[in-house]
């Protein structure tokens, strides 16, 4: 399948510090990649080398076929949407007059307003002005903000690190819809369980560089122990080895009714990203 | 490169919405307006008249220019328009039209006030609107050299001095030769240029002050231009 985005040996140094460091990975056309990492591991950097806003120090970088420097055309700007922490809205309007004027710069009807209000669930507040927005609400405007124009390609960084559990369920399945559809996500985020619902493929960032590069489910069978955990009505947990050694023992315990239940040892990317980088996510 | 007027119109329109909930911003206008009043007593004296005119430039034009820009920057929202399809010229061109409509709209009040009635309206007008550009391309540059609105109020202000009453330093420039450049300054070159059309000079006597301002015109937006292409990369 066709890569919407190309990325040989990139690396940004800042000064004497080194943001990123020999990178290269690529996203397929209707692809979901998740970039793992901490505060300060690089993300947001790829982003904004991927969006024309930061130049690269060295590497190639290639999104939808043009390079970085040639980024800032309006055609290529029409294909994307771009969700950072340096997004703004006008605090002084409403919710509806932010959207409309992003619906006149992209050409798009403002009858869509109220599409992308009800993949963020703010349907009824589009009046509400946006200074009187809290945190979560105005992630959501941003993201709404994002997909008015119906965007090929994605860059989301952190899209719902402020918002409440239900919303941000509510914004995966619209996320995942719009997957489905065949938009392309390139996706920033530390939170683990985002990366795992959202993600065909994660990469795990640290000190500027991509340390593991693969499917979430690969990852965990590949870092998994093997083991199963049998949990008894007695209240024991009991590790046992995979194969037939740990089959037998299940069956045993099964056929005497004692079984609560079995549960396979596979890690969490959490798990995963300690083993690799020696340091939590967050 | 084509230019979509529904864009520059789109940004005008959130401006002028956003604006008109700004009175920290858009207040600026009573200056001119109180200035007129106070003068209009004194009788008709063109350097009068120019005063108000010039300090409606540096104050409306250049300071409301200036602080619509730094807030863009301050609420990171210049970055979003800066990603969106829109291009240089037309969200710059956007973002000037209420500046410009709002001090067009006061120099008619300040000159109905103070009953100023140029010799030439037409040219006068057009050597008003060429000065208009460089005071918006001033503000711009301000605005987008600054990081916040209070920085950009503060940093404006030497300039709306110089600007706006920098003509009035002129009769100094024989005793303080370090003053010479003041001669050189769009808003004396706009007295002049004015002190020459009511004399009834053409336009031979003329082009060398429209010159100068078109010069600083020019200057002004280049460096403009070149900021804010700097302000598009976060190197």
């Amino acid at each position: 399948m066709e890569n919407v985005i190309e990325v040989n040996s990139l690396a940004k140094i800042f000064g004497n510090q080194t943001a990123l460091e020999n990178v290269s990975f690529n996203v397929k056309k209707g692809e979901t990649l998740g970039f793992l990492g901490p505060s300060g591991s690089g993300k947001t950097t790829t982003i904004k080398i991927l969006t024309g806003q930061l130049r690269p120090t060295s590497g190639e970088a290639h999104v939808f076929g043009l390079s970085t420097s040639s980024l800032k055309n309006k055609d290529f700007r029409k294909r994307i949407g771009v969700l950072t922490d340096n997004s703004g809205l006008y605090n002084r309007l409403s919710i509806y007059d932010n959207l409309k004027l992003y619906c006149d710069l992209y050409n798009v009807p403002t009858a869509k307003i109220d599409e992308v209000l009800r993949l963020v669930n703010l349907t009824d507040d589009q009046k509400k002005v946006v200074s009187k927005l809290s945190k979560g609400m105005l992630q959501r405007v941003l993201l709404a903000r994002t997909l008015l124009h119906d965007p090929e390609l994605l860059f989301l960084d952190e899209p719902t690190s402020a918002l409440d559990p239900a919303n941000s369920k509510h914004i995966h399945e619209g996320l995942r819809r719009l997957n489905d559809q065949g938009t392309t996500i390139f996706l920033t985020t530390h939170d683990m369980s985002e990366a795992e619902t959202l993600c065909d493929r994660v990469a795990f960032l640290h000190k500027g560089k991509v340390q593991l590069l693969d499917e979430p489910k690969k990852l965990r069978r590949q870092y998994s122990d093997s083991t199963i955990t049998v949990e008894l009505k007695d209240g024991r947990e009991i590790v046992l080895p995979g194969g037939s050694e740990g089959a037998d023992t299940i069956y045993n315990y099964l056929s005497t009714d004692q079984v609560v239940s079995v549960h396979s040892n596979e890690p969490t990317l959490g798990d995963i990203f300690v083993d690799i980088t020696g340091r939590e996510l967050v | 490169m084509t230019v979509s007027m529904k864009r520059i119109y789109a940004i005008f329109q959130k401006d002028l919405k956003d604006l008109s909930k700004n009175l920290f911003v858009s207040s600026i206008v009573i200056l001119p307006v109180l200035m007129a009043f106070m003068y209009s007593r004194m009788g008709d004296i063109l350097d009068l008249h120019y005063l108000i005119i010039n300090l409606t430039l540096a104050s409306v034009t250049a300071f409301i220019q200036c602080a619509v820009i730094a807030e863009e920057k301050e609420k990171h929202t210049l970055r979003g328009l800066m990603l969106s399809p829109a291009t240089l010229p037309e969200i710059l061109t956007g973002k000037s039209l209420v500046s410009l409509i709002l001090t067009i709209v006061t120099l008619v009040v300040c000159m109905m006030i103070t009953g100023y009635e140029p010799a030439n309206l037409v040219l006068i007008s057009f050597v008003i609107l060429l000065s208009c550009l460089f005071y918006l391309a001033l503000g711009t540059l301000l605005g987008l050299l600054t990081k916040t609105v209070v920085e950009a109020s503060v940093v404006i202000l030497p300039f709306m001095f110089l600007f706006g009453f920098g003509s009035m330093l002129k009769p100094l420039v024989d005793d303080y030769a370090i003053l010479g450049f003041v001669e050189y300054l769009p808003n004396t070159q706009l007295v002049e240029l004015a002190y020459k059309i009511e004399s009834g000079l053409g336009f031979g006597s003329l082009w060398s002050h429209l010159a100068i301002i078109l010069t600083w015109v020019i200057v002004a937006t280049i460096l403009t231009i070149f900021v804010y292409r700097k302000r598009e990369m976060d190197d």
